[in-house]
């Protein structure tokens, strides 16, 4: 093999510690380089143009790029090598950079350090061998998981574009935490209006299959052919006949039913519908609190209901659908709060979280719009906001910043002002956070035009006082503690991964970070990929976010989508193992261990065997590595390939 | 021995179904057993066993796949048998399993030892707890306890754990399941360099003829073994102590919770290696994390081909 | 091979391409600076690394070996840093019997997200390898001779 070796400055990311032309030198030493130079950029333009001229005047046969991380490049240089009619696996990447010049400041450790990867690469690559990747059908549906804003974004873009989508939301509807929002930043417009049509959309799209009130029991297969089993679980409505008309409600005798979509400012009944505006506008039996179900006696809403559709008995139910892409936009949930003493640990009916604000500005809400203190429905006169409940506090694992609470604070603000203009509101803040577009403007108008009085500092206590509260806390400012007697307290409730993220991750074989957000492929260039192949993020569930950029994620990831099926095959990664069908005895282990199932068991002139199904396996290596004799083998992390660089490294 | 003539009742039985049966038979001088395949009646007259009965059979089972076969198992031996059908390396159908309370073999170094230069072996007698070999002209008696191999006085399985036929009566392990590991413990006594500097000076007297790996019945890649081949290629083909150490670590991890500890490959060791310190050690860690001993139950899964999403006895580690 | 005299010692990583490297990526962008001496061998998943490779990189004279992979739960894979584990515990309690200090193999769990973790692992190792100091070397031919030979073998 004729190897070139491409030493890369990368400016002076790798060149500042890293002497780029020494590491070029030694390269020239080792068995089968022909050709080495340190070049400026690899990755640009020139840089990929040196590369091609280079393959086609030396008649190189394999390249050694040295420079940034493989995650970061290796397609990039694949694609360059294969323009100069190598094939893509004639290809390795040392990672200078990462794993270099950005962790070492000896420049001589460096530049020796740079020499032992780039000898390895070039070991490496003397055992590469061509590899070709075979196509493979795609079944273009698309699944999306959560119907917030995000997903219904996705969902919507996914049917106009033409695919057939499947919507899998937890919830009895569809609309997330926006659906629970009075009015929204930065524009103050009426939430419900600029969502409510959207869902109607979702629901009466021919594109669009909905399955709300269910989960991900599991998810098999792989990019263009995964299988999901779906849950649904047992709403005791038939929603085939049931109209949504609402007169089980009415006559439930169960009242005290906890009322999530309203945060539990005030009770629903056991069978509901969450709000007017539902999607799929459907009634569920919350089976906890219903009569029936728990004592069996009541049955009323059965009695009741003008279409039969009542049926105690309904089991959870579990449909297969097929898809070739997934988007997760399952969103957040908000930071339990109680775990702040100083903010009573809950004890005080009148301090809320803003989500429960929001249900009570809303004139649909259970308020009616009306801002009460639910200790005596008393119209407040003083109403304080803490911001920060549960964001960027190391001392209950928060570390990170929610991004929106600065800014719904400032709208809830306004709109206290809008309420009651005999109010007043007061801010407590670390910082103000208003980096969007109009966003400082809105936040400037909250304090200028609606006279919210903002106090940077923490609040260190509240406690009550005759049917007032007591809020202390530092305005660092002015160097002085504070005192305000607050009718209402209103904690701006930072958000968190959703309740089950963990889980549903694993099902999707997806990463997590420490919080629970899903780690998109990459922090600037793979916003809403993941390292999962045909696995795509939207919305909050890759970290928190505000409308505009949870709807943008959506439609982005809807637009990857649409991308991936816009061929009609897909082209399996040939970096999948291979059994040796003479070395193989039929043991089966390699089958025992596979995660996929891809290894099966065939008959080869009357002797067992092991064969490797190409497209389901997804190339771990677990096989290779349990084979004894080293009969089926990862193709590109073959032992051999990886002895090559143990030997490379160490020698004695 | 006790129960020869029953055995050979049953295996005659049993012999007209079956293709052959693997046996013992004396060998090239009375004081050697060697493997004996019974095809014909007659066959079975030569059938012997008792203390010279070294050889663990099952080692033949996987090269006669297909075949009907009967087999003679000590308990050990019995054990390789279960851990082949556990890994669907033979048939269940297709084996006879004959077993017998084994008391122990002998360890023929030990053996060569005690008789130091004695000349042609002209005869051997079993009495109850001595061997009596008579060797150039002159009669020696050795205490078994002195010449029996040492996994015999660890031995947990001395009756065959499967067997279609067992003759005789059950009996008792000799010695308790902990003392099984003292020699192991003796050596890890040792510092660490010392351990070391032994290993260096064992394997650098193994003179690679993999003895040891066709003697052991769960080697069963026999001619795609990674010591001899080039992909992947693991080995050299040179005579220095670093590759021939590294083939007796890629021994022990292919062995890992498949070796029954039957000893075979240290028996058949020219140069008398202790390579069963090294399966013995497997073994142990291997027991202690997942209470799991190869060749017991035929249903059982291996550990290493299988986990526990949270493992009892794995701390996660500190790093 | 040209450990730099008297400042570094031989340690190879094994990690797994999707969370371990990706952490010491981390790491890097984050410019939390470790020691040199790690030289890092890319694997698709946890579950490919053969402790056998672990035993060929001590047998060819490395002083350290380090191996990471993702949190259990957390495998690209599902499960192959389940069976890793496993296999990975036992090479650990193995290797003494060998002569090896124990303390020269570890292997842990390093998410891509955990940069500041991987530079941790990546310091205490490598102060854990220099105070155990170079490994014990096998007695032998050279190493170019029996590599040639290998190599030319293919
Ligand atoms: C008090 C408050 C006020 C706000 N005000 C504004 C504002 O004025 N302007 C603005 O831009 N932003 C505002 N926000 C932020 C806004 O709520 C979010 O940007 C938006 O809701 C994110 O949408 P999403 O689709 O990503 O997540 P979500 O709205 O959380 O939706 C996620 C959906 O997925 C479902 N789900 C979760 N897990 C699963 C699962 N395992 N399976 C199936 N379904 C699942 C959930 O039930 C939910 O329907 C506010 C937030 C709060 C808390
Ligand atoms: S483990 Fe190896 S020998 Fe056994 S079936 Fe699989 S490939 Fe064949
Ligand atoms: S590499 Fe092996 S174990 Fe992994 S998916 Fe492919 S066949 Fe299965
Ligand atoms: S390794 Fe040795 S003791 Fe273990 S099964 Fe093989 S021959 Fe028997
Ligand atoms: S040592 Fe390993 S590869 Fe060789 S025959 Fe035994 S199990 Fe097979
Ligand atoms: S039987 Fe003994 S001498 Fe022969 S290869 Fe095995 S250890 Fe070496």
């Amino acid at each position: 093999m004729k190897i070139g070796v491409f030493v890369c400055h990368c400016g002076s990311n790798i060149e500042g510690t890293v002497d780029t032309a020494a590491v070029a030198a030694a390269a020239r030493e080792f068995p089968g380089v022909a050709f080495a130079t340190d070049t400026m950029y690899t990755c640009s333009e020139p840089g990929q143009e040196e590369i091609v001229t280079a393959i086609k005047e030396q008649q190189l046969d394999g390249v050694v790029v040295a420079s940034c991380t493989p995650r970061m490049h290796e397609q990039t240089f694949r694609r360059t090598v294969e323009r100069a009619g190598l094939n893509r696996y004639l290809f390795e990447m040392a990672n200078i950079r990462e794993h270099v010049s950005w962790i070492g400041k000896d420049r001589e450790a460096n530049t020796n350090k740079a020499i032992d990867l780039v000898r390895m690469s070039a070991a490496k690559l003397l055992h590469n061998r061509p590899l070709l990747s075979k196509k493979f059908e795609i079944n273009k549906r698309v699944l999306i998981i959560g119907g917030g804003v995000a997903g219904i974004q996705a969902a919507l873009d996914c049917a106009e574009g033409g695919l057939q989508v499947v919507l899998v939301e937890k919830t009895s509807s569809i609309g997330g935490k926006m659906a629970k929002l009075d009015k929204t930043f930065p524009t103050v417009d009426c939430s419900s209006c600029i969502l409510g049509p959207r869902m109607v959309d979702v629901a009466q799209h021919p594109n669009i299959t909905l399955h709300a009130y269910s989960e991900i029991d599991e998810v098999s297969g792989y990019v263009g052919n995964f299988e999901v089993k779906v849950k649904k679980k047992a709403t005791y409505v038939d929603w085939k006949k049931c109209t949504g008309c609402g007169v089980c409600m009415t006559k439930c005798p169960s009242r005290k039913a906890t009322d999530y979509f309203n945060e539990g400012i005030g009770k629903t009944t056991a069978i509901n519908i969450p709000f007017p505006q539902a999607i799929p506008k459907k009634a569920k039996i919350d089976a906890d609190f219903c009569m029936k179900l728990q004592k069996g006696k009541c049955g009323i809403c059965e009695k009741i209901c003008p279409t039969g559709c009542i049926d105690y008995s309904q089991q959870d139910e579990y449909v297969t659908e097929k898809v070739g892409a997934i988007i997760a936009a399952t969103g957040f949930d908000l930071f339990d709060w109680t775990v702040y003493g100083e903010y009573g640990a809950g004890r005080y009916p009148d301090v809320i979280t803003s989500l429960q604000y929001e249900r009570m500005l809303s004139a649909s809400g259970p308020t009616g719009g009306h801002i009460k203190r639910p200790s005596d429905g008393r119209e407040p006169k003083n109403v304080v906001f803490i911001q920060c409940v549960g964001s960027r506090d190391k001392s209950v694992g928060r570390p990170y910043c929610t991004g929106f609470c600065c800014m719904y604070t400032a709208k809830q603000a306004i709109l206290t002002k809008d309420h009651l203009p005999e109010s007043r509101s007061y801010v407590f803040y670390m910082d103000i956070r208003a980096t969007g577009k109009n966003y400082d403007e809105f936040t400037r108008r909250a304090m200028e035009e609606y006279d919210a009085k903002y106090i940077r500092g923490r609040v260190s206590m509240i406690y009550p006082k005759g049917d007032r509260l007591l809020v202390r806390g530092a305005d660092t400012l002015m160097g002085t503690q504070v005192e305000l007697d607050a009718d209402l307290v209103v904690l701006a409730v930072g958000a968190q991964a959703a309740a089950g993220a963990n889980q549903l991750a694993e099902k999707l074989r997806i990463s997590y970070d420490s919080y629970g957000f899903y780690m998109e492929g990459h922090p600037k260039l793979k916003p809403v990929e993941t390292n999962t192949a045909g696995v795509y993020l939207a919305g909050s569930c890759q970290g928190p976010k505000d409308i505009p950029s949870s709807v943008s994620q959506g439609s982005a990831a809807a637009a990857k989508v649409l991308g991936l099926f816009s061929k009609d095959k897909l082209e399996s990664d040939p970096q999948v193992s291979m059994v040796d069908i003479k070395r193989c005895i039929g043991c089966g282990k390699c089958m025992k261990t596979c995660p996929f199932g891809a290894i099966k068991e065939i008959d080869f002139r009357g002797m067992k065997k092991a064969e490797v199904i190409e497209t389901i396996c997804q190339g771990c290596g677990i096989c290779t590595s349990t084979c004894p004799q080293g009969a089926v083998q990862l193709q590109h992390f073959t032992d051999n390939q990886i002895l090559s660089e143990v030997n490379a490294l160490c020698q004695f | 021995m006790k129960y020869q003539q029953e055995l050979k009742d049953s295996i005659r039985k049993a012999l007209p179904d079956l293709d052959v049966v693997i046996a013992w038979s004396s060998g090239f001088d009375p004081l050697h057993a060697t493997p004996h395949f019974i095809r014909r009646d007659e066959d079975i007259d030569r059938l012997e066993i008792g203390p010279l009965c070294v050889h663990n059979l099952a080692t033949y089972l996987p090269g006669l796949r297909g075949k009907k076969v009967g087999i003679v198992v000590k308990g050990c031996d019995s054990r390789s048998v279960i851990e082949l059908l556990q890994e669907n390396l033979i048939k269940r159908e297709d084996v006879t399993i004959f077993g017998f309370p084994c008391t122990g073999v002998v360890d023929q170094t030990k053996v060569r030892k005690a008789l130091g230069n004695a000349g042609r072996v002209d005869f051997c007698q079993v009495a109850s707890q001595t061997l009596v070999v008579g060797a150039g002209g002159t009669e020696h008696k050795l205490r078994l306890s002195k010449v029996l191999a040492d996994k015999c006085f660890s031995c947990q399985y001395p009756n065959a754990l499967l067997a279609d036929h067992f003759v005789g009566e059950k009996i008792s392990p000799s010695v308790a399941e902990e003392e099984g590991y003292d020699d192991l413990a003796a050596f890890e006594n040792m510092p660490l360099d010392e351990r070391f500097a032994f290993w260096q000076k064992e394997m650098d007297r193994c003179i690679r003829c993999y003895a040891c790996r066709n003697a052991c019945p769960m080697c069963v890649c026999r001619d795609h073994c990674l010591a001899e081949s080039r992909d992947p290629h693991w080995l050299s083909q040179e005579d220095n102590v670093r590759d021939k150490w590294m083939f007796q670590l890629i021994h022990a991890y292919h062995l890992a919770g498949r070796c029954t500890e039957c000893g075979e490959c240290q028996r058949a060791c020219p140069m008398d290696i202790p390579l069963l310190l090294l399966k013995k050690k497997m073994n142990k860690e291997i027991k202690e994390l997942f209470q799991y001993e190869a060749g017991v139950d035929p249903a059982a899964t291996p550990p290493l081909l299988s986990f526990k999403m949270e493992e009892e006895n794995i701390k996660e580690r500190e790093w | 091979m040209p450990v730099l005299k008297g400042k570094e010692l031989r340690i190879v990583g094994f990690l797994c391409n999707w969370c371990s490297y990706g952490g010491a990526d981390t790491a890097g962008v984050g410019r939390f600076t470790q020691p040199t001496d790690l030289r890092i061998i890319r694997v698709p998943c946890s579950g490919r690394i053969d402790p056998l490779f672990i035993i060929k990189t001590l047998m060819n004279g490395a002083d350290g070996v380090l191996v990471s992979g993702c949190h259990p739960r957390d495998c690209h894979y599902a499960e192959g840093n389940f069976y890793a584990r496993r296999r990975l515990e036992v090479l650990h309690r193995f290797l003494p019997i060998l002569g090896f200090e124990p303390g020269r193999f570890e292997y842990t769990w390093v998410s891509a997200s955990e940069g500041q973790r991987w530079q941790q692992v990546v310091t205490r190792f490598t102060e854990q390898i220099h105070k155990l100091g170079p490994a014990p070397k096998i007695a032998g031919p050279e190493a170019s001779k029996t590599l040639r030979q290998m190599e030319a073998a293919l």
